[in-house]
């Protein structure tokens, strides 16, 4: 079991898969920043980005990529509306309030996707096999997720760190009322805030579409994920996530390799409460 | 606007809600469904089936199974001469809302014939209040042998146990002189019992399990459990699993380049997502079958016919389970000549019959004893049975050929 | 206001007096809705007066169904001692999570204790010897449920009496203190911990107990339909559309979403979970504080603290 190939082929296995996580992380955690809201609907909006990618996909036939980039705006877009015509009536309101909105927007999508597609099991059979690098087989398809998440998050963190607006998304993020006193229109902020958090739902949702199953409760277990990440990368911190992410999918493979696969799951949320404990604001978080 | 108006004004909007929420609850709380009206007043036939929640996917083609079965029934002119009419709920895919709807669907009602839910837990919380009421239920959707351990009179099982589902694949493996074989599951009931099973029926076989492992639904990365499976280089690799998995699995394997002679999973590949979702990485996999399209059975054929016609998709095994349900029932009334629960409960026990979903037999637990659960796999991009002998309709291929470039 | 009270009579004999006349199926329907009045009514202890939201409820109500189960099954206990021995197995391994959980505040609370769910669910998914694993653990079927009926009716009694006495006490006062503003309380020198704490200790033994009476109901408890996140997400819905912090609140809101979907999959078979959803939503918007707070703006109900 510690034959060093094996070790670092699953070490591989982890980061691959961490990095799909983090994009679906990463737009949870921005809500939760600028909003404070416990976006429990997130993870089916990456569901609507899955399935805009594969229609795209079995109906004409679209690369799966290019149906990434086409599904952007439609998110932003949903998320943009989600926003204006129902989130930003409790943004104001006590936490429970938004959270309930918020399962409620879940369970109308969960269920408007299986009115419209049906349960079956769907999958975007675009790239399979791996590329044979040193003696390891690595996923085609999960470093081409790999690739284009991290792409994905690094230009967001471009964003947010130099463009006027993704300052204006910090800046809320940190004191909205200070923001609004510098003259940042908040609830334009928050439009924008949560339409790009739809948009990178979206987008990890066409990555995963291209490596598993695709039906409309999928969200529930990658909704947990997403918890899990945020915790352990931490509140607010965009580049936390990411980290977040990689060590989860790190400890879950390892966890699996040298316990069994049911133990792996139960080593993530034994590691999510140790890190509750010792650093509630997580790696990379701020105190607050 | 003032407070006092505004109060008025929302008193107004409560009351008329009020009256809305109070009226529908006096209509719809506790009320049967409505019975169209009728010349002869039909036969009730319920069931509650996961129609939304995780196991949707199974439970919704189950309900076709049975809604073409009511169409055809009522096109032979019903039963004892009156129609048939369906009585369906969704239980959610929770054991807990389904013991409920069964209640309702016996007592409120007051339904004369009750087909099976989906799935094992289901059916066990289910069949505990079937019994309790001394109404007989086929089981169409349950395969846990634990369902069938309680001394209950009045479940019947259609589909072949879950302990018997891969056993196909090891008489195979057996066969061609395979030695050892690696067991994963997913750790529920159904999928463990599918395990254990395959691994009782290779110690018979002189066949000896290296690693047996479980995971948890929605597990999203197989790797290390299959670089596991790969270093110690197996002659066969049972995979007892629910869709997604098995489709996880197959992608996964080929990325890893795991390739054993012989490999196999529960559930899964009998599904159209299957073959359609992986394409050419889905040849020669073998999965288990309660039933196929294409099975050596009477009336197979048009059954599935008459399915595409209908629904205009191609029918799976839960769709025949349901439709199979629906004609054991028809037989034991058409039989006995009434809907009296105990002499169709005395039908359904004795009852030894082959239709086109197979043979059914119970034992004098309920549990299905007589059907066998067929081995498929997958050739040119469509599923045949290749096990047992008498039923397969073409020869396996053995061993693996290799994942494909 | 005595049509109120006259109301609230009427209601409890009809509960007391259900089993003797009503239909089978409205027993079961009484049974599981007085389960979730207590789920709901218990949640709102810690998460509607504290505003520390809880994800991880239903953790409570798996440890009293599996104690009740193991000790049914194992020792042969009479299942009304097992369940309040359910109940007290939650508190035991509930306090400590609570202590060490509630240091962490908003959104972290509510995944550790959603975390904490999870891994009670993977333990009794792995501790095969103790709880046979995905298998399960079947119990045997009862007879007649009149009596679990009534175990569950005094339950509910128990929550709202409970949630009665906070609501009217300065406890209660003081738990609200702290859902408006932690730091504040703790400025004017309440020991918010310990309030916390005990808050969330009292709202761990009634999901126990019902668990343990469910368990026993259903004979039969494996960890994915016990310890199953949809059971929290139903509490917390009906909680907060009641009324999250009052005392009718959850009560009302378990009633109502009961009855709703019971007309809506009678009549929708197919859709009725998504509108269900659309329910929800419509409620939020119009009706944000909940139903009691709504009731009390519209003075339909008396504003004070004890509904």
């Amino acid at each position: 079991m510690l034959d060093p190939a094996l070790l670092l082929q699953t070490a591989l296995s982890g980061i691959l898969l961490g990095a799909v996580y983090a994009l679906l992380a990463g737009g949870l955690n921005l809500v939760f920043g600028v909003m404070r809201i416990i976006n429990v609907a997130h993870a089916d909006l990456m569901m609507l980005g899955a399935y805009n990618t594969f229609w795209l996909f079995s109906l004409a036939g679209v690369n799966p990529l290019l149906g990434l980039l086409a599904g952007l705006p439609v998110m932003f877009a949903l998320g943009w509306v989600l926003q204006r015509f129902l989130v930003s009536r409790v943004v104001r309101s006590s936490e429970l309030t938004s959270l309930l909105l918020t399962f409620g927007i879940s369970i109308v999508l969960v269920n408007l996707a299986l009115y419209l597609w049906t349960g079956d099991y769907r999958s975007v059979a675009y790239l399979s096999g791996s590329v044979v690098v040193g003696g390891m087989a690595l996923s085609k398809v999960r470093l081409l997720g790999f690739a284009v998440a991290l792409a994905i998050t690094t230009a967001v963190f471009l964003f947010l760190r130099w463009n006027p607006w993704g300052r204006a998304i910090r800046a809320t993020a940190q004191h909205p009322d200070l923001a609004l006193a510098c003259g940042i229109d908040v609830d334009r902020v928050r439009l924008g805030t949560f339409g790009l958090a739809a948009a990178l739902a979206g987008a990890a949702g066409s990555l995963i579409s291209m490596m598993y199953s695709i039906y409309p409760e999928m969200g529930a277990f990658f909704l947990l994920k997403a918890f899990a990440i945020i915790i352990l990368g931490g509140r607010g911190s965009f580049p936390g996530a990411f980290i977040g992410a990689v060590i989860l999918g790190l400890i879950e493979s390892f966890a699996a390799l040298w316990t069994t696969a049911t133990h792996a799951e139960a080593a993530a949320y034994v590691m999510l409460i140790l890190m509750l404990l010792l650093k509630p604001s997580g790696l990379l978080g701020e105190e607050e | 606007m003032g407070m006092v108006a505004r109060s008025r004004m929302g008193l107004g909007r409560l009351a008329a809600a009020g009256a809305v929420v109070l009226a529908m609850g006096v209509l719809g709380l506790g009320a049967p469904r409505d019975a169209a009206a009728q010349q002869k007043t039909p036969i009730k036939v319920g069931a509650s089936l996961s129609l939304t929640g995780q196991l949707s996917r199974s439970g919704v083609e189950q309900e076709h199974g049975y809604k073409l079965w009511e169409q055809e029934v009522n096109a032979r002119g019903g039963l004892l001469g009156r129609p048939v009419e369906l009585v369906l709920y969704d239980d959610k895919s929770d054991p807990a809302t389904g013991a409920k709807l069964y209640e309702k669907l016996i007592t409120v009602d007051k339904v004369d014939l009750l087909e099976g839910p989906y799935s094992s837990p289901v059916t066990k919380a289910a069949s505990a209040i079937t019994e309790k009421y001394r109404f007989p239920m086929l089981s169409t959707g349950g395969s846990a042998r634990d369902i069938f351990e309680r001394g209950f009179r009045y479940i019947f099982q259609v589909a072949t146990p879950s302990e018997y589902y891969m056993v196909g694949a090891v008489e195979i493996g057996a066969k061609h002189g395979a030695k050892t074989m690696v067991v994963v599951s997913e750790n529920t009931v159904f999928t463990q019992e599918c395990a254990k099973g395959a691994q009782e029926h290779g110690k018979k076989l002189g066949i000896q399990t290296l690693h047996y492992e479980e995971y948890s639904r929605g597990v999203t990365d197989l790797a290390p459990l299959i670089l596991k499976s790969k270093q110690l280089k197996p002659d066969m690799f049972i995979a007892c699993t629910y869709g997604p998995e098995a489709i996880l699995f197959t992608r996964q394997m080929k990325d890893l380049d795991f390739s054993p002679k012989l490999f196999g999973f529960s559930v899964g590949v009998a599904l159209p997502d299957y073959a359609k979702g992986l394409g050419q990485d889905a040849e020669a996999v073998f999965g288990s079958s309660q039933w196929e399209p294409g099975a050596r059975l009477p009336g197979a054929k048009e059954f599935a016919e008459k399915f595409r016609k209908a629904f205009n998709f191609e029918p799976s095994y839960h769709a025949a389970q349901g439709y199979v349900g629906g004609l054991l029932m028809e037989k034991a009334v058409n039989e006995t000549k009434s809907l009296d629960k105990e002499k169709i409960r005395d039908y359904l026990a004795k009852l030894d019959t082959v239709t086109l979903y197979g043979r059914y037999k119970v034992n004098d637990k309920g549990l299905q004893i007589g059907k066998p659960a067929y081995l498929i796999q997958v050739q040119d991009g469509r599923r045949a049975i290749v096990w047992p002998d008498d039923a397969a309709e073409a020869k396996y291929i053995y061993p693996f050929p290799g994942w494909k470039k | 206001m005595t049509g109120l009270r006259a109301l609230g009579l009427a209601a409890v004999l009809a509960a007391l007096l259900l089993p003797a006349g009503a239909p089978a199926y409205l027993v079961t329907f009484s049974l599981q809705l007085f389960m979730y009045v207590v789920l709901a009514g218990s949640w709102n202890i810690v998460s509607g007066f504290t505003g520390y939201t809880s994800f991880g409820h239903v953790a409570f109500f798996g440890i009293g169904a599996y104690t009740a189960a193991i000790l049914i099954t194992r020792l042969g206990m009479a299942w009304p001692l097992a369940a309040l021995a359910g109940g007290a197995m939650a508190l035991v391994l509930g306090l400590p999570v609570g202590a060490i959980c509630l240091r962490l505040k908003g959104p972290y609370f509510a995944i550790a204790m959603l975390g904490f769910a999870e891994s009670l669910r993977l333990l009794a998914t792995l501790w095969t010897s103790l709880t046979k694993g995905g298998t399960g653990i079947t119990l045997p079927p009862i007879q007649t449920l009149v009596p679990t009926y009534y175990a569950m009716l005094a339950c509910v009694a128990a929550v709202v009496g409970v949630n009665y006495r906070i609501a009217t006490s300065s406890f209660g006062l003081r738990l609200l203190s702290i859902r408006e503003d932690e730091r504040g309380a703790e400025a004017i020198g309440i020991n918010t911990t310990r309030h916390k704490i005990a808050a969330f200790a009292l709202s761990t033994i009634f999901p126990g107990i019902v668990g343990g009476l469910y368990a026993q109901y259903i004979s039969y408890v494996d960890p994915s339909s016990i310890f199953l996140t949809l059971i929290t997400v139903q509490t917390i819905i009906m909680t907060i559309l009641g009324g999250a912090g009052t005392v009718l609140g959850p009560v009302l809101g378990a009633t109502t979403i009961s009855v709703v979907q019971e007309v809506l999959w009678a009549r929708f078979p197919h859709i009725h979970q998504g509108l269900l959803g659309v329910l929800i939503i419509g409620v939020i918007l119009f009706l944000p504080g909940g139903v009691v707070e709504v009731f009390k703006e519209w003075r339909l109900l008396p504003r004070v603290r004890s509904i």
